[in-house]
């Protein structure tokens, strides 16, 4: 018998890993908000259930958000990349092959006994989960990745299902097919699902059963490939190593904006530490770094600008990178404008071990030895207490442009001196 | 605080780091004396493969393990004293004597679960606390498993 394929994915990932480290949350609405506070990202089930919408600017619903008592809290990405590693290696023994493919949701694929479906095998993980790490998650299972996708999704909006549905083992998927909208199919774009709606697909049992010709000619192999995997038939593998990423970036808006050249280099040069942090992290180096800067589009006299320049030597070096990246700033910066957000991207990405020494190289190996050692201290340092107890110097001092964060919980499974309290009294 | 607001540093701060580790390297001792002052090699040399890892020691389920500080006397006769750190393994079954943190009115609460006249009640492990039977009170949630204590003799350094 083939393998199934499971869609596993956590119920509001973010409010659900506050609840799971803070016992004064269970049960109680909770909402968690994007950067710099802007909007709600992830509501739990009982914020849901007072009818808070999803991506509402918070400003515009913080009187209805307190006057429901709801709890609001700041992205805190510490906590909950702890815990989707956490959840990841909790699942990885259940199943013959994981891939990772956001911070709350995995592929896996397992082998289907004869015979009997998965539902069983799904709630005792499910229940598990719950168990081991406090999240809800939901777990779909089909022949395919893209069936799979559409089982979690009956799964969790079906409350009768608790949170599990096998599409593999219900005889005909088409009822299920015809539920959903062509726009929900996991791989249909906007373009494509226009196209169908022109044609009168409007649902996924449709797409499954039209001419394969008249998708190929639209959407070529993807199309196909799309169709087969909506008949059932496996055709997108399951990826065990995430590719090496080729590009790195980090960009934010700022809390209020920002008008003066020097304010602008200082936030280019904290998300260029940022950055070069990452690459470190990433065990690569960089050949070209760009960055940008842009005013509020909603603003009148909208203005946006990159600049962007190779690097003589691939580097991860952070002073390396900052010296590029502030040698660019003043190319970005226009006087009287107002930047709501800037950005770096780091660019033509190798891995570390493939750098051949140069012959202009402006240091010698030792000194380049020497200089990977410092980095290496610098993360480790920022690591164990905490991002900014090494700072670099063209960053300034509590800037007033940085990141709104105020509801922000503690770090409670990664800094020891975040960590939850237990009463003895 | 937040991730990209630098914070100033004061002497204070760099006075706090004391003993640095920059990597998250498991603990590695060597289990034999390695260094022999003159003459023969040891015989032991030839054993000397692995080391001791305190996390593989005190961590069974890496996963589910979690760290939380002890606040209170209450547990002082379990040898859990204030301010101790303790390791907690959620993926472990509750069982009567073992000692539990239990989510009891929205907080983390540590007690050691007990059977008592064929019910089952949280215990303290200090005179001045009384029990709490299970069944008076409303919701209690069983959240983890105290398997580890780590309380400490002397400052480092």
């Amino acid at each position: 018998m083939a393998d199934a394929i499971a869609l596993i994915d956590a119920n509001n990932f973010y409010a659900s890993c506050e609840q799971a480290l803070d016992p004064s949350l269970l049960g109680r609405p909770v909402v968690v908000l994007s950067n710099n506070d802007g909007c709600v990202v992830s509501r739990s089930s009982e914020a849901r259930q007072l009818g808070i919408a999803m991506g509402k600017p918070y400003f515009q619903i913080a009187a209805q958000l307190a006057r429901h008592g709801v709890v609001v809290r700041s992205s805190n990405y510490a906590l909950y990349g702890d815990m989707s590693q956490r959840l990841m290696s909790c699942l990885e023994p259940h199943v013959a092959e994981l891939e990772v493919y956001s911070i709350d949701e995995a592929f896996a694929r397992l082998p289907r006994p004869r015979h009997s479906d998965l539902n069983r095998w799904a709630s005792a993980l499910r229940s598990r989960i719950r168990h081991n790490l406090g999240l809800p998650i939901a777990i779909g299972l089909a022949p395919s990745k893209v069936l799979a996708k559409l089982a979690n999704h009956v799964a969790k909006a079906d409350s009768h299902h608790a949170g599990v549905f096998d599409l593999g083992c219900c005889g005909d998927p088409s009822p299920w097919l015809e539920r959903t909208p062509v726009e929900e199919i996991w791989g249909v774009g906007r373009q494509l699902s226009r196209w169908c709606r022109l044609r009168g697909i409007a649902n996924a049992r449709q797409l499954r059963d039209m001419a394969s010709g008249e998708l190929r000619a639209k959407a070529g192999v993807v199309g196909v490939r799309l169709q087969l995997e909506l008949q059932g038939m496996s055709c997108l593998p399951l990826e065990e190593a995430p590719a090496a990423k080729r590009e790195t970036c980090v960009s934010r808006s700022f809390s209020r904006p920002i008008s003066d050249e020097a304010e602008l280099r200082q936030a280019v040069a904290s998300y260029v530490v940022r950055a070069a942090e990452k690459l470190r992290r990433q065990g690569q180096r960089a050949g070209r770094i760009t960055v940008f800067a842009r005013t509020s589009p909603f603003a009148p006299g909208f203005y946006s600008q990159a600049a962007s320049m190779g690097l003589p030597l691939a580097s991860n070096d952070t002073a390396v990178l900052l010296q590029a990246a502030l040698r660019l700033v003043p190319g970005l910066y226009r006087p009287h404008k107002r930047f709501a957000k800037a950005g770096v991207l780091l660019q033509e990405l190798q891995p570390e071990q493939q750098l051949q020494h140069h012959l202009l190289a402006p240091l010698t190996a030792e000194q380049q030895r020497r200089r990977e050692a410092l980095m290496q201290q610098i993360d480790g340092l920022n690591r164990r207490y905490g991002r900014g107890c090494v700072q670099w110097g063209a960053c300034g001092l509590d800037p007033a442009w940085a990141m709104r964060r105020e509801r922000l919980s503690r770090a409670a499974t990664t800094r020891f001196s975040d960590l939850p309290t237990a009463w003895a009294r | 605080m937040a991730e990209s607001s630098p914070r100033c540093l004061s002497g204070d701060d760099l006075l706090l780091l004391g003993n640095l580790r920059p990597e998250h390297r498991p603990l590695r001792l060597p289990l034999a004396g390695a260094s022999v002052a003159a003459g023969f090699p040891s015989p032991a040399d030839d054993y000397i493969e692995v080391g001791l890892d305190l996390n593989e020691l005190l961590i069974r389920h890496p996963s589910s393990t979690f760290f939380l500080r002890v606040s209170g006397d209450s547990m002082q006769g379990a040898g859990i004293q204030h301010g101790d750190l303790l390791v907690v393994d959620r993926s472990l079954e509750a069982r009567p004597g073992l000692i539990v943190v239990a989510v009891l009115d929205g907080a983390f609460t540590l007690k050691r679960l007990a059977r008592h006249r064929g019910r089952l009640r949280l215990e303290a492990a200090n005179s001045a606390y009384p029990p709490l039977e299970l069944h008076r009170c409303g919701d209690v949630q069983i959240w983890g498993v105290a398997v580890h204590v780590i309380h400490p003799l002397a400052r480092h350094g």
